[in-house]
């Protein structure tokens, strides 16, 4: 079952909220499924299905009730304190619906914090800098503070700090949740290139049909379990996206 | 039912609320205290120099009537910052703007008058216990003190209330023009200051001239009289804001081009203070003048302290001279810790008193020969002067009545023998540390007093000198000590609203951190930094300002004191007790900012 080119391998993965004593609710119910690597995998379910439960616990930001989480061959149910920040800070790239830049730093210093994390020289940190700045197109916004970007902008510099260090895989809640269309396209386009071009695999948590028909996979949670799944295959996006909202339809009855 | 959202909204942040109430009451209590001591003519003019100590207690009064100014600003500003979502979202579901006015009004002053209310009991309290204690320690006795004093009251209550009603009409204004759009993102900007090369340096240069010229004042106090210090205030403290402005934000750039910023946290902790020292250039500069009041205050009476015994020492060589000691005395001299003792016969006879040569030579007389510090030196009868016999020290072994001795006469043993006149031992005693024997001293004074009454208006021995000089100096030596712990306690909630104000958008930020996995101790080892700096800038400049500003004193300090002697100790203990307020700040924020990782302990 547990084959060996998976990036995120997920056995009986169950979450429950709420201490022993107080009101418990069993967000998730035991979730098997796997991300090969380089693969591009849409996660879908209507709200408080429990798809950001369910990224918290691959990134580590919260831990599991119960089962097993590997991601890119670590034990993150294993791991305590300094490991849990490293292997964020190392393994993880995350883009939030909300950007999570910090406003104090500029473009390319909200960039370079994962590389000074590491310890990486400046010289190589320079570069890497540029060199994803250029992919993303953002060489001209670098100086900027958060405060001085669009929406689109800010979301293409959370993106190109998410990447910078090469994680093994690239994670987003709703990326494109507080974009307009066109940015949101921009940004799925980016996604898609860096999938294709830096074989990252990425795990994309959305209820935008039109988000998800950018994935190669598609996951629907429904009550804490995955209820099902669909593979684009070989059809172009736009069949894709015809038979996402198919899905929904039947998905949501 | 908009009262009712409002009350909820202060429900929400019952924290935040309670540090603005507890910081105002305090205030409030601190600004009592010192209006009960400086409104009380009685007070002020029964002790201490009377023309200087209404000079110092004028000068403090203005200070802390500006302080207090600012201080509410402050406190105002953290109120409206905590305000202003929930109004904008009022005002953006349809609340009309007049009504928010009024609420924002009513909410300002009805906490602004619960602080002054509850402060002024507090301050009550504090004058009781804190002030009483604060004269036991230094074993002081101030005539004229009570905690309750009307004028007082009136005072603050007056200052208070009216600076809370310009808050309010201020809050109004405020928000009532700001648009419904500012109010609702007002947390999240972070505006970027601008640098400009020519102007920072200009301001820097008047900055550093503007200091030199507050510093010179202080120094030439005798020349510019009172002029100096409202001058000096003025001066000193626009030269470090702008010092500052120009100074700190230059270095943070640079510092920010270093690849040294490029490691671990510290390029986030360089934006930090970038976007925040900007702001804290007011708060900075009011709180290094704190800082420095706190610290030049507390020296000034330690000073006095630690001086006086020195200065009574310079007086004579003796402590004390006890006349055919009792039993009882006898006693009280086994419980001193004696430098020197030396006892001698005394024959009194008409305006005469005779001397055995040979009990000098036995022991020979302690002379006090040094003019700025002691210098004490042994003399037989025959190494004595005639000017030596005559020095007060000697002939007021013998009294006889108010500004009247005995003249001294040296006689050979066998001519002494025969000598008539009346009898008297002489005990001449010096202690080691007049201040450590003083309770024990004390009580050999008041049976000598009650046995030779005639000498009671005289200084015999340095004891006496001592408690004369005391009584003289107590006042402002109380009033060191006191203002600087009134300024210290004002500097602590200054700087801990400033900082704690800072803390929710830097919850946020952590959380960011977090996110993207930055080690829990690397935060926490940023945010230790990142307060350090920000408390020890002011504490540096303080420092520097203390050290000129002492000059001051050098008129109020009679040589052989000084107002730097024997500084080092003071700023040890006060730089102690700020790094104690640091680490207490420091755990504050630990506890609000740094996000809690999840509880692994339920995984199996
Ligand atoms: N910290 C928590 N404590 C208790 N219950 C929680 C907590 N976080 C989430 N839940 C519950 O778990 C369920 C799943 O929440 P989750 O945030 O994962 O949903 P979601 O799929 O991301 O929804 P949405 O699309 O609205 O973001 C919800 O019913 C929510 O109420
Ligand atoms: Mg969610």
């Amino acid at each position: 079952m547990t084959s060996s080119n998976a990036v995120v391998d997920v056995h009986g993965l169950e979450k429950t909220y709420g201490k022993a004593n107080e009101r418990q609710y069993q967000a998730l119910k035991g979730l098997n499924f796997q991300v090969a690597s380089g693969e591009f995998v849409g996660i879908m379910g209507a709200s408080g299905s429990g798809k950001t439960t369910l990224l918290n616990m691959l990134s580590t930001l919260d831990v599991p009730t119960k089962g097993d989480v590997m991601v890119n061959g670590h034990d993150v149910t294993k791991m305590r304190g300094n490991q849990l920040a490293d292997f964020r800070a190392q393994e993880v790239g995350f883009i939030f619906q909300d950007f999570n830049l910090l406003e104090s730093l500029t473009a390319e210093e909200n960039i370079g914090l994962p590389l000074a994390l590491k310890g990486t020289s400046s010289k190589i940190m320079d570069q890497a800098i540029h060199e994803v700045a250029n992919t993303l197109s953002i060489s001209d916004l670098l100086q900027k503070y958060p405060s001085e970007l669009s929406g689109g902008q800010k979301q293409r510099v959370a993106a190109a700090r998410a990447i910078v260090h090469h994680p093994s895989i690239l994670m987003g809640d709703e990326p494109t949740g507080a974009l307009d269309s066109t940015s949101a396209r921009e940004l799925l386009d980016l996604l898609t290139t860096i999938n294709q071009e830096q074989h990252m695999s990425v795990l994309l948590v959305t209820h935008d049909p039109f988000s998800a028909s950018f994935c190669q996979r598609i996951l629907f949670i429904k009550d804490g379990l995955i209820g099902s799944e669909i593979r684009r295959g070989d059809q172009d996006r736009s069949a894709f996206y015809q038979q996402i909202l198919n899905e929904l339809g039947t998905f949501n009855e | 039912m908009l009262g009712k959202l409002a009350l909820a909204g202060i429900k929400n942040r019952r924290r935040d609320y309670l540090v603005l109430l507890a910081g105002l009451t305090m205030s409030a209590a601190i600004f009592y205290m010192f209006a009960n001591l400086a409104t009380n003519k009685a007070f002020v003019k029964a002790n201490g120099v009377v023309g200087q100590s209404m000079l110092i207690f004028g000068f403090g009064a203005v200070l802390l009537v500006l302080i207090t100014i600012v201080y509410i600003m402050y406190a105002n500003s953290f109120l409206l910052s905590m305000r202003q979502h929930d109004y904008g979202l009022f005002m953006m579901l349809g609340a009309k703007k007049r009504r928010i006015g009024q609420l924002v009004f009513l909410e300002t002053l009805i906490l602004g008058t619960v602080a002054t209310a509850i402060g002024i009991v507090l301050g009550l309290l504090m004058s009781r216990f804190l002030v009483g204690f604060l004269l036991n320690a230094l074993g002081l006795h101030l005539a004229h003190l009570v905690s309750f004093y009307l004028p007082a009251v009136v005072a603050t209550a007056v200052l208070y209330v009216g600076l809370f009603i310009a808050a309010s009409l201020f809050n109004l204004v405020k928000l009532t023009r700001t648009t419904v759009l500012k109010l609702l993102h007002a947390d999240e900007e972070a505006n970027q200051p601008q640098i400009k090369p020519i102007r920072q340096m200009i301001a820097g240069i008047v900055g550093l001239l503007l200091l030199a010229a507050g510093y010179w004042a202080l120094a030439s106090i005798k020349l510019l009289q009172i002029a100096a210090i409202p001058f000096a205030i003025v001066t000193i403290t626009l030269g470090t804001y702008l010092l500052f402005r120009a100074t700190l934000l230059t270095i943070i750039r640079w510092l920010r081009q270093t690849k040294w910023a490029k490691t671990h946290l510290n390029g986030f902790l360089m934006g930090q203070l970038n976007f925040r020292v900007y702001n804290y250039t007011r708060m900075l500069t009011i709180v290094s003048l704190l800082f420095a009041m706190a610290l030049g205050a507390i020296t000034v009476g330690s000073g006095y302290h630690r001086q006086l015994p020195l200065l009574a020492n310079n007086f004579g060589s003796y402590t004390v001279a006890i006349h055919n000691k009792t039993a009882k005395e006898q006693q009280l001299i086994g419980k001193l810790d004696v430098a020197t003792q030396a006892t001698y016969t005394q024959k009194r006879q008409g305006k005469t008193v005779f001397y055995n040569a040979a009990e000098f030579k036995q022991q020979p007389y302690e002379f006090n020969e040094g003019t700025m510090t002691p210098k004490y030196e042994k003399k037989t009868a025959a190494e004595m002067k005639p000017t030596d016999l005559n020095s007060l020290d000697f002939i007021s072994m013998a009294v006889m009545g108010q500004n009247n001795f005995y003249t001294p006469k040296m006689l050979k043993a066998a001519k002494f023998a025969r000598q008539p006149g009346k009898t008297v031992s002489v005990t001449t005693i010096r202690v080691k540390d007049i201040e450590k024997d003083r309770p024990t001293l004390k009580k050999l004074n008041q049976i000598e007093l009650a046995r030779f009454p005639h000498a009671s208006e005289l200084t015999v021995g340095n004891y006496q000198s001592y408690e004369l000089m005391l009584a003289f100096f107590g006042g402002l030596e109380f009033m060191g000590y006191f203002l600087g712990i009134a300024f210290l306690a004002m500097l602590a909630s200054c700087l801990m609203f400033k900082i704690l104000s800072g803390a929710p958008g830097d919850k946020r930020r952590y959380r960011m951190l977090y996110k993207v996995g930055v080690r829990h101790s690397l935060m926490r080892n940023g945010i230790a930094k990142e307060i350090g700096i920000l408390f020890m800038i002011p504490g540096i400049m303080g420092v520097i300002d203390v050290l000129f500003g002492l000059q001051m004193f050098k008129p109020l300090m009679p040589k052989p004191m000084s107002p730097y002697l024997g500084i080092g100790g003071t700023f040890a203990i006060f730089i102690g007790l700020y790094a104690i307020y640091y680490l207490v700040t420091l755990a504050l924020y630990w506890q609000i900012v740094l996000p809690q990782a999840p509880a692994t302990a339920d995984h199996k």
